[in-house]
C-alpha cells in the first residue's frame, strides 16, 4: 500500500473523496507500507520540494517512513492530527504556551504546534501513539495510571512525552527539579503533584525509559 | 496565515542569496517566535528560508572567547561544559527562560531576534507602533503593568521620545548584555561583527526595528569574551508565576571579587526597557568596595533615578531596585 | 441504611477506568472524530464592544482556494426556533441568549460576526484573516468601577419573590456597626477564565434534513440535546449529542454557546459536516468566565470573639443581554452562628459577554471575602483564626433554622490543624523567616450546597456475567465512570473489571449535566438504586433455582455469585442464573431523586484549608509551600480520584489567589490577556505537595450512598486561606486578587 498523502486539496469538493481514502488507510493501518519502496521515492537528503501551494516531504513517524504532500503552512501538529489521524497529540493553545502538543523530534521533546511540518522533512518523530509497543504500556504511562496523574486526560499525552524526556535528559533528580523542568506542560485539572510522583517513581526505580 | 514558499538552503551563501533583494523573505530556525507571529498574522513572509541545516551549531572555546553558533539550541548551550564553567550567568539566564520543550527548539540566533510579548503588538485589532508604525502605542494610556520604565539611553530623553513602551522578552540577552558579547552576522555585503550593546535598539526611532541587522543579514554566531565573573554571577528573574513566564524584572549580575572586595562589576536589567538595560556606571560605583546590603541599595537606587513609571507599572521602580539588591547580594555571596 | 454504605478504604481505590486510553492518547475528544467529508470552520469576531455591523467584505476571503462559504448575518440560515429578524434590528430584552449571525448588532468585543468554512483549517484561517468587517461604533461601557452606580437588583430577582438572591436580613440590620470590634473592607475579584486545556470544539453533522448529530465539548448532553432540538424545532430524539471525553471544562461547558450554534447552522447551510475548534484567544469571549465582583463586608464581634453581625454586599458583572446570578453573598448567612446578618446582591450590566459558572461559582468568590474578613477580625481580636471560627461554629443552619443533614466541620478543623501543625503558628504577622523569606500560615473554611437532581440509570447483566451500566451523565475530568463502576461493583458484588460504565451520549438514560457537584449524589444514587434492583432480580431468579437462596435476608452477593449466607461456600454465578433461565441478558432501568428530606434538613458539604506561604521580602513573589485540605463531603466513593479532585481544587485556588486575571483595555472594551502567556494559570513549579484528608462519614439523610460531591468545594476558600497566609507572612492585607508581586513589593 502506498502512503502518499495529499494534505492540500486544490478545492474542498475533492475533500470528501480524499477523506474517505485517508480514513480507509487509517483503518487498514498506515504502517504497513514497505519502507524501502518509500525510501526510493524521496530521501530526506534531497530536501523538500514544492511551491507555495504544496511541498513534498518525507519523515519518520513512530518508526514508519511517511511521504506526504502538504500545504507549507501546516504545522507538525496539524499534520499529525488532521492528516495522519494521530490525535493523541493535543492542540491546547496552538501558540507554544501549554505543552499539550509535545512530541519527540529526533529524541528531543518539541512543541509540534510551533514547527512547520515541512521543517521536519527528514526528522524522526515519536508521538504518544509510538511511545509503547503493542498492548504494553510505557513505565511512565503505567505510573500515571497508578498515581492518577491526570483527570480530564487532555494534557496527558503531552505530560507523558515531556516526562519521559525529562527523565532521559537527567532532569528528574528531585521533586523540585521535576516541577521546574515539567513547567512547560500545563494541567488545568491540577494533577501536578500526582504527575510529579509518577515521574519520580519511574526515575527512582531506574526503569528503562 | 498567508501562503509562503518553503526553502531549505544547504549553505550559508545559498541562504543569503535566497534572502537577498526580497524584503518579504524570512529566515526560520527554531520557529518558536516566528511561527507564532505568522499564525497571528503579525509576520507574513512570502518566502521562508529554513536555515536549520546550515553548519552553525558548534559551541567551542577559542583563544579568548566562547563562540556559540547561531543554531546552537538554548538547551544545548545551557548544559555545555564550557558555558557552565566559563559563563554560568548565560547558562542560568537560558534556564530561566521558556520551558524544556522551547529550549530544545529555540536557537541562540532566534533568541537574539525574538520580538516583544507586548499584548498590543500581538493583537491586530489594537494600535501598535512596532507592528504598524504610526498607528499609536496601545500601551500608552492602556494596560502597561509589564511595560518599560527606562526609555532613551543613559537617562536622557524619556517616555515622550519613545514611540513604543514594550520591553524585550529575552533572558539570554540580559546576560549577554551584562558581559562582553559580539554578535557575528553575515549578509549580502559579507561578515560583520556587532557589539551586543549595539545589536538591539531602543525605541526612540523606528520601533518596528528591534535590531540593527541589515536587510538579508543572518546571525551566524555569538562570541562571549572570557571574563573573571564565573564565581560571582547571578541571574535573578522575578515573574508572576514560579516558572514558564516572562520576567516582570530580571537582573544579570557579574562581579569579580578578591580579598572581600569588588574589582569589576557588570549589571543588566530585563523587563524594564525596549532592550536589556545595561547599568553602565555600576563598575565605577562598586570597584574597590566591600559588598554590603547598604552599598547595593545605594547603587540600585542611583540607577532608578533615571527610571520613569507609566500609569500601571509604578511598582517596577521599587521592584527593580529590590531585585538588583537581591541579585547583587547573591552574586557577592552575602546574606 | 448502614449496610448500603460503601467501603472507602483508600487501598481499595480503583484506578481510573479510562486510564489506559487517556495515557495512550486514544481517548477521542470532540474535535477528533473521523467524519467523512468534514470541512473546517474558523470564526471571525468583532473588534468593537458595542455598535452594529455596517458591511462585511468577504470577496477576498471567498477567493481563497478551498473556501466554501463566508457565513454571517447577511446570509446565515434562519434558525426555526428563533423569532423572525426585525428590520431594523433591535437590541434584545434582558434574558435573551446571544443569537449568532442573527442581526448586525454587536453586544461585546469578541462576538462572532462571521465564519469561514473551507476544506482545510489552514485555508479557513487564512481566509478568515481576509474578511473585512466595518462597524457603526457606539460608546461602550466595560469598566466596572466607573459604572458601579448603575448596578441594581437583577430583573430576574425583582420578578421572583422566592429568589435566593433577594436581599436578606435576620436580626437587626446595622448591628455590626456597633460592635466592640469591627472590620469593614472591600474585596475585589477580577474576571477569571476557565481555560480548560482542551479548547471548546464541535463537529456538527446533519445525517438528514431533520436529523442532527453533534460531537461537542459540553457538560450536559441532555441539556445540549434539548436546546438544539428546540432551536431547530426537531423532536429530541432526532438530535444526538456525543461528548464522551471532555478535556476539562470547570463550568465553561454548561450552556450551548453561540459557537456551537454557528457550527450547526453552517453544517445545515453547506450540507457538510463542519468542525469548529475555538482558538485560545476566542476562549476568552466565547464560553463565559468568573465575573468581576466587588464585595463589601462589615463584620463585628464582641471582645471575646463572639460574632454579632455580618453585612455582606456583592456586585457582580454581567452582560447587557443576560443576567448571570451566583451565590456570592449567600455563605455569609449560613457558615457561622451569627445573630444579625444582612446580604445584598446586585448586578452590573456591561458591554461584555455573559459570565457563567466557574468552579465553586459564587462561593469561591464570596468566601474569599468572608474568610478574609474573618481573618482580619481575628487579627483585630488578637485571636487565633481557627479558634475564632470554632467559637462561632454553627450547630444548625442559622439561615433556615434546620438541622444539618450532617456536619463534621469541627472534625475537619481538628484534623487539618493537626496534620498542618497549626499550633506552631505565631500570632504576630511577619514574625517568621526561612532562608531570608517571610513565612506565613493561613486558613479558611469552605462550604458548598448539596445538589441532587433526578437521574436514570440502566443496568444490564450479560450472559457472561459482565455488567453494562449506562447513564447520560458526563465526565469532564473527575472520573465519573470510575466512581460509578465502584458503586456498581460494590452493590452487585462484581469485579470492577467486569463492569463497563457508559456516559456522554444523549441516547442514554436521563441524567443531569455535570455541574454543582451533583453527579455523584444524583447519578451515583441512581447507579446504586439500579444495581440494587438488578441484584434483587438476580436473587429472585436464584431462588427459583435452589432452596438454598430462600433464607430471607441472609442472601449475599460477592465475586459475581449469589450465596445463601455469608458463610455459604458454594454460590451460583450470575452467568449461571441467566443461563438457567435462558436469558441473554437482564436489564433494569431505575430513577433516583430527592424526597421530603430536602425540607427537613439543611444540606451542605464543609471543609477547610491550611496553607503555608513563603514571600520574598524584596521581590514580593509568593510561593505556596504546603497545603493541607480537609473535607466533609459524606462518604468518599473512590479515594484515589476524590483525592485528585481535591488537589485540583487547591491548584485552581492557587491560580485564583496568585495569578489569574483577565485584563481588559477599557478604551477598546477588549481583553489584552488572551493567551496562556497573558493569562497565567499555575504550572508545575507553583504547586507544592498537597495533603488531602476526608472525614469520610456517610451523610445518611442526603441519598442512598451518603455522598455529597466534591468538585466545587475543593476550590472554595482556598484563595482566602492563601491571602490570609500572605498577611501572616508580610503583615500586608491584599484584598484585590490576584496577589502578584506588584501588590507586595
Amino acid at each position: 500500500m502506498d502512503i502518499d498523502h495529499d494534505a492540500t486539496p486544490p478545492d474542498a469538493e475533492n475533500e470528501a473523496r480524499r477523506f474517505f481514502l485517508k480514513q480507509s488507510m487509517f483503518i487498514a493501518g498506515l504502517s504497513m507500507a514497505p519502507a524501502d519502496l518509500l525510501q526510493a521515492a524521496l530521501a530526506p537528503e534531497d530536501g523538500p520540494v514544492g511551491n507555495a501551494a504544496k511541498v513534498k516531504i518525507s519523515l519518520t513517524v513512530n518508526g514508519k517512513r511517511r511521504r506526504i504532500s502538504i500545504d507549507p503552512r501546516m504545522t507538525l501538529l496539524g499534520l499529525l492530527r488532521e492528516n495522519l489521524g494521530l490525535t493523541g497529540t493535543k492542540k491546547g493553545c496552538d501558540f507554544g504556551q501549554c505543552g499539550a502538543c509535545t512530541v519527540h523530534v529526533d529524541g528531543r521533546r518539541t512543541l509540534s504546534c510551533l514547527t512547520f511540518a515541512a521543517m521536519q522533512h527528514g526528522s524522526k518523530i515519536t508521538t504518544i501513539e509510538g511511545l509503547s509497543s503493542g498492548d504494553n504500556l510505557h513505565p511512565l504511562q503505567e505510573a500515571f495510571i497508578k498515581h492518577d496523574g491526570f483527570q480530564c486526560g487532555y494534557c496527558t499525552p503531552g505530560q507523558v512525552m515531556s516526562g519521559v524526556a525529562c527523565i532521559r535528559e537527567g532532569c528528574a533528580g528531585s521533586a523540585e527539579e521535576v516541577r521546574e523542568y515539567m513547567s512547560g506542560n500545563l494541567c488545568r485539572c491540577g494533577a501536578y503533584p500526582n504527575i510529579v510522583d509518577a515521574i519520580l517513581e519511574v526515575k527512582m526505580e531506574g526503569l528503562k525509559v | 496565515m498567508k501562503p509562503f514558499q518553503y526553502l531549505r538552503p544547504k549553505t550559508i551563501a545559498e541562504a543569503i542569496s535566497m534572502a537577498a533583494d526580497d524584503p518579504e523573505a524570512r529566515y526560520i530556525a527554531g520557529g518558536t517566535n516566528l511561527v507564532d507571529l505568522m499564525k497571528r498574522g503579525i509576520a507574513s513572509p512570502t518566502k521562508l528560508i529554513d536555515i536549520n541545516h546550515l553548519p552553525l551549531k558548534k559551541i567551542e572555546h577559542r583563544y579568548d572567547r566562547l563562540r556559540i553558533g547561531a543554531l546552537a539550541l538554548n538547551s544545548e548551550v545551557a548544559k555545555h561544559k564550557a558555558v557552565v564553567t566559563r559563563q554560568p550567568l548565560l547558562a542560568q539566564a537560558l534556564l530561566a527562560g521558556a520551558s524544556g520543550q522551547l529550549r530544545n527548539m529555540a536557537t541562540v540566533g532566534g533568541n537574539l531576534l525574538q520580538r516583544t510579548r507586548c499584548s498590543y503588538f500581538y493583537d491586530l485589532a489594537l494600535p501598535c507602533n512596532k507592528r504598524k508604525p504610526g498607528s499609536g502605542c496601545g500601551a500608552e494610556g492602556g494596560i502597561n503593568r509589564t511595560h518599560a520604565i527606562f526609555f532613551a539611553g543613559n537617562g536622557f530623553g524619556g517616555i515622550e521620545k519613545s514611540s513604543c513602551l514594550a520591553v524585550h522578552p529575552s533572558d539570554m540577552c540580559v546576560a549577554l548584555t551584562a558581559v562582553d558579547t559580539v554578535v557575528v552576522v553575515n549578509g549580502p555585503d559579507g561578515e560583520r561583527r556587532i557589539q551586543m550593546k549595539d545589536f538591539l535598539r531602543l525605541s526612540t526611532q523606528q520601533p518596528e526595528l528591534d535590531t540593527n541587522l541589515g536587510p538579508g543579514e543572518l546571525v551566524t554566531a555569538i562570541e562571549v569574551l572570557d571574563n573573571a565573573f564565573a564565581k560571582h554571577s547571578h541571574y535573578l528573574k522575578v515573574r508572576d508565576r514560579a516558572s514558564y513566564a516572562f520576567a516582570l524584572v530580571s537582573v544579570a549580575v557579574a562581579l569579580q571579587m578578591d580579598g572581600g572586595r569588588i574589582w569589576d562589576a557588570r549589571l543588566a536589567l530585563g523587563g524594564v526597557a525596549h532592550k536589556p538595560w545595561r547599568y553602565w556606571a555600576i563598575d565605577l560605583m562598586l570597584r574597590g568596595k566591600a559588598p554590603s546590603e547598604q552599598l547595593f541599595r545605594e547603587v540600585a537606587e542611583h540607577e532608578m533615578e533615571s527610571a520613569k513609571a507609566l500609569e500601571g507599572n509604578a511598582y517596577k521602580i521599587k521592584l527593580t531596585s529590590n531585585a538588583m539588591v537581591a541579585a547583587l547580594k547573591t552574586a557577592a555571596g552575602i546574606s | 441504611m448502614k449496610k448500603q454504605l460503601l467501603d472507602n478504604a483508600s487501598d481499595t481505590s480503583l484506578d481510573r477506568v479510562d486510564g489506559a486510553v487517556k495515557v495512550t492518547g486514544t481517548a477521542t475528544y470532540s474535535a477528533e472524530y473521523l467524519v467523512p467529508g468534514l470541512v473546517h470552520a474558523v470564526l471571525v469576531t468583532s473588534t468593537i464592544a458595542k455598535g452594529s455591523i455596517t458591511a462585511i467584505e468577504s470577496r477576498e476571503a471567498e477567493a481563497v482556494p478551498g473556501v466554501l462559504a463566508v457565513i454571517s448575518h447577511l446570509n446565515a440560515i434562519t434558525v426555526p426556533g428563533w423569532p423572525e429578524r426585525k428590520q431594523p434590528a433591535e437590541r434584545v430584552p434582558v434574558g435573551t441568549a446571544l443569537r449568532v449571525f442573527y442581526d448586525p448588532l454587536i453586544y461585546f468585543d469578541g462576538q462572532p460576526v462571521a465564519m469561514v468554512v473551507a476544506g482545510t483549517r489552514e485555508q479557513a484561517v487564512h481566509a478568515a484573516s481576509l474578511v473585512r468587517v466595518t462597524y457603526q461604533q457606539e460608546t461602550h461601557q466595560t469598566h466596572f468601577e466607573k459604572n458601579i452606580g448603575k448596578a441594581g437588583v437583577a430583573l430576574n430577582v425583582q420578578r421572583s419573590k422566592n429568589s435566593p438572591f433577594q436581599d436578606y436580613q435576620r436580626g437587626e440590620a446595622a448591628k455590626s456597626e456597633n460592635t466592640e470590634v469591627r472590620i469593614e473592607a472591600e474585596y475585589t475579584i477580577p474576571t477569571q477564565h476557565h481555560q480548560p486545556l482542551e479548547p471548546h470544539a464541535i463537529i456538527a453533522v446533519w445525517e438528514a434534513d431533520d436529523k442532527l448529530t453533534v460531537y461537542d465539548k459540553n457538560q450536559g448532553v441532555k441539556s445540549a440535546q434539548g436546546q438544539l432540538a428546540q432551536a431547530f424545532k426537531l423532536p429530541r430524539e432526532n438530535v444526538q449529542v456525543i461528548s464522551k471525553y471532555i478535556g476539562g471544562a470547570f463550568g465553561s461547558g454548561i450552556r450551548v454557546w453561540p459557537h456551537t450554534m454557528a457550527a450547526v447552522m453552517a453544517a445545515k447551510q453547506l450540507k457538510r459536516p463542519v468542525k469548529l475548534v475555538l482558538g485560545r484567544e476566542q476562549m476568552f469571549t466565547s464560553v463565559g468566565y468568573r465575573p468581576y465582583t466587588v464585595q463589601k463586608i462589615n463584620i463585628g464581634a464582641t471582645k471575646d470573639g463572639r460574632l454579632i453581625g455580618i453585612v455582606h454586599e456583592g456586585t457582580g458583572q454581567t452582560s447587557m443581554y443576560e443576567e448571570h446570578l451566583e451565590r456570592t453573598v449567600l455563605a455569609s448567612r449560613t457558615l457561622y452562628a451569627c445573630p444579625h446578618v444582612a446580604t445584598r446582591y446586585r448586578l452590573l450590566p456591561l458591554d461584555v459577554n455573559t459570565p457563567t459558572w466557574m468552579r465553586g461559582p459564587g462561593d469561591a468568590t464570596g468566601m474569599f471575602a468572608l474568610e478574609s474578613a474573618m481573618d482580619e477580625l481575628a487579627f483585630a481580636l488578637k485571636m487565633d483564626p481557627l479558634e475564632f471560627r470554632l467559637k462561632n461554629y454553627a450547630e444548625s443552619d442559622p439561615e433556615r433554622n434546620l438541622p444539618w443533614s450532617a456536619k463534621s466541620l469541627r472534625e475537619c478543623y481538628e484534623l487539618g490543624a493537626e496534620k498542618f501543625r497549626w499550633n506552631n503558628r505565631m500570632q504576630a504577622p511577619r514574625s517568621v523567616t526561612q532562608n531570608g523569606l517571610l513565612m506565613g500560615y493561613g486558613m479558611a473554611s469552605s462550604l458548598y450546597g448539596f445538589h441532587r437532581h433526578p437521574s436514570k440509570v440502566r443496568a444490564v447483566i450479560q450472559a457472561d456475567g459482565s455488567v453494562i451500566v449506562q447513564s447520560a451523565t458526563m465526565d469532564i475530568g473527575p472520573g465519573t465512570g470510575t466512581a460509578m463502576t465502584r458503586i456498581a461493583a460494590k452493590v452487585l458484588g462484581v469485579n470492577a473489571k467486569k463492569i463497563r460504565f457508559e456516559l456522554g451520549h444523549s441516547a442514554l438514560p436521563d441524567a443531569p449535566g455535570q455541574n454543582g457537584s451533583a453527579t455523584i449524589p444524583s447519578v451515583g444514587s441512581a447507579v446504586h438504586v439500579a444495581c440494587e434492583a438488578l441484584k434483587t432480580r438476580l436473587v429472585a431468579l436464584a431462588r427459583e433455582m435452589s432452596e438454598r437462596f430462600k433464607s430471607g435476608g441472609q442472601v449475599v452477593v460477592r465475586n459475581g455469585q449469589v450465596y445463601g449466607s455469608v458463610d455459604d461456600k458454594d454460590g451460583v454465578s450470575y452467568a449461571d442464573i441467566l443461563k438457567y433461565h435462558h436469558l441473554n441478558e437482564l436489564e433494569v432501568t431505575e430513577e433516583s431523586k430527592s424526597g421530603a428530606e430536602r425540607d427537613q434538613y439543611s444540606m451542605y458539604s464543609f471543609g477547610c484549608h491550611f496553607v503555608e506561604v513563603l514571600v520574598s521580602p524584596l521581590t514580593g513573589e509568593v510561593r505556596v509551600t504546603r497545603v493541607v485540605t480537609c473535607a466533609d463531603v459524606g462518604a468518599i466513593i473512590n479515594y484515589k480520584t476524590a483525592r485528585s479532585q481535591s488537589i485540583g481544587g487547591v491548584v485552581g485556588g492557587i491560580g485564583m489567589a496568585l495569578m489569574e486575571h483577565s485584563e481588559m483595555d477599557h478604551r477598546f472594551g477588549r481583553y489584552v490577556t488572551t493567551d496562556f502567556a497573558g493569562y497565567h494559570i499555575p504550572v508545575h513549579a507553583d504547586i507544592p505537595p498537597i495533603e488531602v484528608y476526608y472525614i469520610d462519614k456517610p451523610d445518611v439523610h442526603v441519598n442512598p450512598i451518603g455522598s455529597k460531591g466534591l468538585g466545587e468545594i475543593a476550590i472554595v476558600g482556598v484563595a482566602a486561606a492563601i491571602a490570609n497566609a500572605v498577611f501572616h507572612a508580610t503583615g500586608k492585607r491584599v484584598r484585590e486578587l490576584p496577589i502578584t508581586p506588584d501588590k507586595l513589593v
